[in-house]
């Protein structure tokens, strides 16, 4: 059984269609990335999951549970980290995470106990006893993460959940977040930070004005959707050696660049098998001196620029 | 412990620790021990030749109309501007997002607001009423303790009306200052409708003038205004869960 899934979900807010007809299948215990630009309709999509918000149409379930707004029972079994966290700033981090384990109706031993865990986690326990009001935004963000671990959630819901933080902290938030896959715990993250949806997610779906342009595994993703690309660095201007390659019909597009005593070349092709055995013997015969030559996988961003970016009118 | 509970918890635990608590207490206490005083010493305070009429003398009964007077108007004005942002401060902030993303019913979310006004606002209206039914008893005698006591009640279940409606209105919007107008209008509105002939035996605006009646020991005894008032009370209650519920946070 997937651990979340919709179908047909569609959100009007008056005459602006936030989720057009969205259908995701996320398999349990993976980490999905859920991408696109602002306004793309995922912090909708976040909200109708977590009950906070009703889609106009569609049905959508999370942890075998049919989604309905402020459905305790759904409730109890996630976890939720919206975009910017908001406390109460009079309470301090101890006195939140204890708020939050007797709503879940936890015990007070276990609170007590899940509380030391948390503040460990997330590394507040020295300034556990210090009003949320004096946190600055990156110990707001890990307070919120703390949060939404309470429960020991099936199914965790973040929002971008490493925008105010440092790259220390970055790298610490998705070293958790690998580990809590590894206890079990199905994550779906909205990010905007590209990298760090490469570096921990098993599959991702792009969505833009509404509507999923793609859902796939990162690989697959990359695979599917972006030309490979050649670089090769010469030691000295190959101006005939652009011209050359220009004129070729597997040569899609050939980006050259001067970099210090470096030519830089980028080359997009259609064919790539005929690329592969081409370009090689092209550079032996130009008679310029080579550098480097390496055939690169396109990043994730490039994939995301590809098909999202495009789309822009 | 209950969602409810845990919520009304947080709830009176905020009012202390900002000090809303605090302020209400004292601004009720201060208008209680000073209402029966401004009226001992207005001669004083006035003297006679600065006024085309002459002042009579006050009673214990002046004394308490005036109190109940005070808590209406006051009493009124705190109810809104503490309650106002209630529920729409946090929607507007965030934290009813945070809060209701946890198994927590959105009836437990109003009622526990609602109820924490009610206690602080009960605290107020007891140490404003004690401090009041003193000075009048060394000021002008006794004022007989028990229609006081009743009155006070009364005064207290108008402040009660007051805090549903603008509870109500604070889930309606996210704005505190939209939801305190709102508030204003509708309860200066029920006000009006008890001066009219049809409507002074049902208005929760006519509490008050039960109250007073009763402090002058004079006057029926409004059962259907005590019943309206508290209908309205839960139907002003169970309209802003209702509405709240539907509302994207």
């Amino acid at each position: 059984m997937p651990a979340i899934s919709c179908q047909g979900l569609t959100k009007h807010y008056g005459s602006l269609v936030a989720l057009d007809n969205l259908a995701l299948t996320i398999e349990d215990k993976v980490i999905f990335g859920f991408l696109g630009p602002n306004g793309a309709g995922k912090t909708t999509a976040l909200k109708i999951f977590t009950g906070l918000s009703r889609p106009t149409s569609g049905s959508a379930w999370v942890a075998g549970e049919a989604v309905v707004s402020h459905s305790r029972s759904l409730q109890s079994q996630i976890g939720y980290l919206p975009e910017e966290p908001a406390f109460y700033n009079w309470m301090t981090a101890k006195e939140y995470l204890t708020f939050v384990g007797q709503l879940f109706g936890l015990s007070s031993r276990d609170i007590k106990k899940r509380c030391g865990e948390l503040l460990e986690l997330v590394d507040l326990s020295r300034d556990a006893s210090r009003r949320v009001s004096g946190y600055s935004r990156g110990m707001r963000q890990r307070l919120g993460i703390a949060q939404a671990l309470m429960n020991k959630p099936a199914v965790l819901f973040l929002d971008e959940p490493c925008s105010a933080l440092d790259p220390l902290g970055r790298a610490e938030v998705l070293d958790t977040l690998v580990r809590l896959k590894e206890q079990a715990t199905t994550i779906f993250m909205s990010s905007h930070i590209l990298a760090d949806v490469e570096r921990v997610c098993d599959t991702v779906g792009i969505i833009d004005r509404g509507r999923l342009v793609v859902e796939s595994g990162v690989e697959e993703l990359r695979q599917r959707f972006a030309h490979p690309l050649f670089e090769i660095e010469f030691e000295e201007a190959a101006t005939p050696f652009v011209g050359l390659l220009e004129s070729l019909p597997w040569v899609e597009k050939v980006n050259a660049a001067a970099e210090g005593n470096l030519f830089k070349l980028r080359v997009s092709v259609r064919d790539v098998a005929t690329a592969k055995v081409e370009i090689p013997r092209m550079i032996a015969g130009s008679g310029f001196t080579l550098r480097q030559y390496q055939m690169v996988l396109p990043t994730l961003e490039e994939v995301f620029i590809e098909l999202v970016g495009n789309r822009k009118d | 412990m209950s969602s409810f509970f845990v919520l009304f918890r947080k709830e009176f635990k905020g009012q202390l620790k900002t000090y809303r608590f605090l302020i209400v207490v004292a601004l009720f206490f201060v208008f209680g021990l000073g209402t029966p005083l401004l009226l001992k010493y207005l001669h004083a305070l006035v003297p006679a030749e600065n006024v085309a009429i002459g002042i009579p003398e006050f009673t214990a009964v002046d004394a308490v109309q005036s109190y109940i007077s005070s808590l209406g108007q006051l009493g009124l004005v705190a109810a809104i501007l503490v309650a106002m942002g209630s529920v729409a401060s946090e929607r507007e902030s965030g934290t009813a997002a945070m809060t209701l993303s946890k198994p927590v019913g959105c009836g437990s979310f109003i009622v526990a607001k609602l109820a924490a006004l009610a206690v602080t606002f009960g605290v107020a209206i007891a140490v404003g009423a004690a401090g009041c039914y003193l000075y009048t008893v060394v000021l002008f005698g006794n004022p007989g303790g028990f229609d006081f006591f009743i009155a006070t009640l009364l005064g207290a279940l108008y402040l009660l009306f007051c805090l549903a409606v603008t509870v109500m209105y604070s889930g309606f919007v996210r704005t505190p200052i939209v939801a305190g107008g709102l508030s204003l209008v509708t309860l200066a509105v029920i006000a009006g409708t008890a001066g009219l002939p049809g409507m002074k035996h049902y208005s929760p605006g006519a509490l008050l003038d039960w109250a007073d009646n009763i402090a002058s020991a004079g006057g029926p005894n409004s059962w259907w205004v005590l019943v309206v008032s508290v209908a309205l009370i839960i139907i002003t209650t169970v309209i802003g869960w209702q509405v709240f519920k539907r509302k994207e946070l």
